[in-house]
């Protein structure tokens, strides 16, 4: 019956009125914006932006392929909430041992590698072994991982002055800023491996019906531990961006990633025609949440109504992404 | 059914299956003897009521979780209905000089406004509960921000006795708070384990399809438990902003996880994997002990940190596994 309404050949198609609003909003958002706030759409603005955004961008990577793994339910399906708390420890494990242990950054690096893997394949084991949810696996191992890494620097700010970090914050590559240029690449290589590669694509099938997957001969609890270990592994990453965007690391910069990096993947989901989450959705997200982040910031809106302002914009967009689903 | 699962462990039952399947209880009890080897404190009489008294405000905020799981979802602004409940009753106190039974009233009704906006975004705009409490999550916190100008506390020394017995009273010598947890935790189970409401809304939780074939008003029955539980939510706010005579902005979110927790474990112990009352109790009370037993080890604040976050992961990983061998 909805149907009939909304395929009426030639007439006002409202389904994909509905969902393409949360994209219309977020452009509605940006001109207004654009208009208000003095040099909003320079170049030097844009670039802020996307240097900005690109710890988010990487941890949702590594979230992004949890979800496609998992199925998009969130709180039966794939979802890891961890990455963001893996993305502070491994900041917090290179931080301390490159300024305080004075240890080579190349051997610090490789402890955070090490302590990153832990927190993957314990997510996966206990989710594929254990059967424990997706949520609340992640959700405890978020909390665990805070803590140990507030262990690990005290709770104190740690500065940071390897060369490599100065490079990710102050050099540029072929005109973009270099960290910027990176994650890039980081994209161009994790779409190509979850949207191009058998393995990937076995991946998506495993989140899109687990139980057809495993009637054609794919193992899915193959897939869903390694798909936590490519999570912890982008929160590996993301901690030298972490690292080049705060020049150290800090207490307490998990609960601002992990809602930038929950707001951005489910807003992402909005932008695909099929509406699951997607690399390239999650992406677009991130560019778009720093985007308003900073447009706020320039046109002089209270700091403390940002919140209101984002957990609004979540409720839209998956709202009007609920709207447009019944309407299928 | 559940027999033939049991026998076909036993028949390929490994070495592990014994202590796995008993694990949660020896757990506890281990717990227990550690913390009384490190401190004998830890077993006196003081002590244990200490411990009771701090898990009051824990086994409310779970209470409300427990329900709002029985339906099939997860509330993720249990700490916003607090904070709201507190925020409530102490600005109408101080600015307005009610009674103190009219600003608890307040209060609760100002925790309810969190479930009205749950139920209306999952009920009304079928939003996932998850995404839906997590939107109101950074909606209710805003709110704090804004009206408190950044978080700042809002203080109110001169708050009447009776409000503040809530929280440090005593009724025939139990202090006034464990009352009114047990309390709540009885009507709790009465009517989510006892009663045909109950019934209903384990059955929307799980097979919601069917409970609406059924014939039950499955959207009546959500709108209902998500405007309890943030009321419920808002009592324990009551008492936390009665224990330190003010409302301190955000306070709420430190018990989001602990809640979570205790009901998740509290369900791996049913024998179908269900949350329930008496699960959730057991759980808060064993995060309690940790908490209390993790304090009087005299720990330094980042390690207690970490070490209960280990815990946690550990506690819910057993509780689950051992659901799985039963």
């Amino acid at each position: 019956m909805p149907d009939s309404v909304a395929t009426r050949p030639g007439g006002f198609d409202l389904r994909r009125a509905v969902g393409m609003a949360p994209v219309a909003i977020f452009v509605a958002m940006l001109i207004y914006i654009g208009f208000n706030a003095p040099n909003f759409l320079t170049w030097s603005t844009i670039q802020l932006v996307l240097s900005q955004s690109v710890p988010v961008v990487v941890v949702c990577l590594g979230l992004s392929v949890v979800v496609m793994a998992g199925g998009d339910d969130v709180v039966s399906g794939g979802i890891d909430l961890s990455v963001p708390a893996t993305a502070i420890l491994c900041a917090g494990i290179i931080a301390q041992q490159v300024t305080l242990a004075e240890q080579p950054l190349f051997l610090a690096a490789m402890l955070a590698f090490g302590a990153a893997l832990i927190v993957g394949a314990l997510n996966g084991f206990l989710v594929t072994r254990i059967g424990m949810t997706p949520l609340l696996t992640s959700l405890a191992m978020f909390v665990a991982v805070v803590g140990v890494n507030n262990v690990i620097t005290a709770s104190r700010r740690i500065d940071i002055d390897a060369p490599l970090i100065l490079f990710l914050r102050d050099d540029r590559i072929v005109g973009l800023p270099a960290g910027v240029a990176i994650a890039l690449v980081l994209c161009v290589v994790f779409v190509f491996a979850i949207h191009h590669t058998k393995w990937g694509l076995n991946l998506q099938a495993v989140g899109g019906s687990r139980e057809a997957a495993e009637v054609s001969g794919l193992r899915p609890s193959h897939f869903l531990f390694w798909s936590f270990v490519i999570a912890a592994f982008a929160g590996f990453l993301a901690s030298f961006f972490v690292l080049a965007r705060g020049s150290g690391s800090s207490p307490g910069t998990e609960d601002n990633l992990l809602l930038e990096m929950v707001l951005a993947t489910f807003l992402g989901a909005s932008f695909s025609p099929r509406r699951v989450v997607t690399v390239w959705g999650a992406v677009l997200g991130a560019v778009l949440v720093a985007a308003l982040s900073i447009g706020f910031k320039s046109m002089g809106v209270n700091v403390f109504w940002t919140g209101l302002i984002k957990g609004s914009l979540i409720l839209i967009v998956v709202a009007l992404g609920a709207a447009s689903q019944r309407m299928r | 059914m559940a027999d033939s699962v049991a026998g076909s462990e036993q028949a390929t039952g490994t070495r592990w299956t014994l202590p796995v399947r008993y694990g949660f209880l020896v757990l506890i009890a281990a717990f227990v003897v550690f913390f009384a080897t490190m401190n004998p404190v830890f077993l006196h009489g003081g002590n244990l009521m200490n411990i009771v008294e701090g898990s009051a405000i824990l086994l409310i905020v779970a209470l409300g979780m427990t329900l709002i799981v029985s339906t099939g979802g997860i509330d993720l602004s249990v700490g916003i209905a607090l904070d709201f409940g507190a925020a409530f009753a102490v600005v109408a106190m101080k600015e307005f000089g009610v009674d103190w039974y009219t600003a608890a009233l307040i209060g609760i009704a100002g925790g309810s406004l969190v479930g009205l906006l749950n139920a209306g975004l999952v009920v009304g705009l079928k939003v996932s509960p998850f995404l839906a409490t997590l939107g109101t999550f950074f909606i209710g916190s805003s709110v704090q921000r804004i009206f408190t100008n950044g978080g700042g506390p809002i203080s109110h020394r001169r708050m009447p006795q009776e409000y503040r017995d809530l929280a440090v009273g005593d009724i025939f010598g139990i202090p006034t708070e464990v009352v009114i947890a047990g309390v709540i935790c009885l009507i709790y189970f009465v009517v989510l384990e006892r009663s045909i409401i109950g019934r209903r809304v384990h059955a929307l939780g799980m097979q919601r399809s069917a409970a609406n074939v059924a014939g039950l008003k499955v959207n009546r029955y959500l709108i209902a438990c998500f405007i309890v539980a943030s009321m419920t939510c808002a009592v324990g706010g009551l008492i936390a902003s009665a224990n330190i005579r003010m409302f301190t902005p955000l306070s709420g979110f430190a018990y989001l996880l602990d809640a979570i927790a205790a009901v998740f474990i509290g369900a791996a112990l049913h024998p179908r994997g269900r949350p329930n009352v008496p699960g959730t109790l057991v759980a808060v009370l064993f995060l309690s002990v940790v908490t209390n037993g993790l304090n009087l080890m005299g720990l330094n604040f980042n390690t207690k940190d970490a070490l209960s976050g280990i815990i946690l992961v550990s506690v819910l990983a057993l509780a689950v596994a051992q659901r799985k061998l039963r």
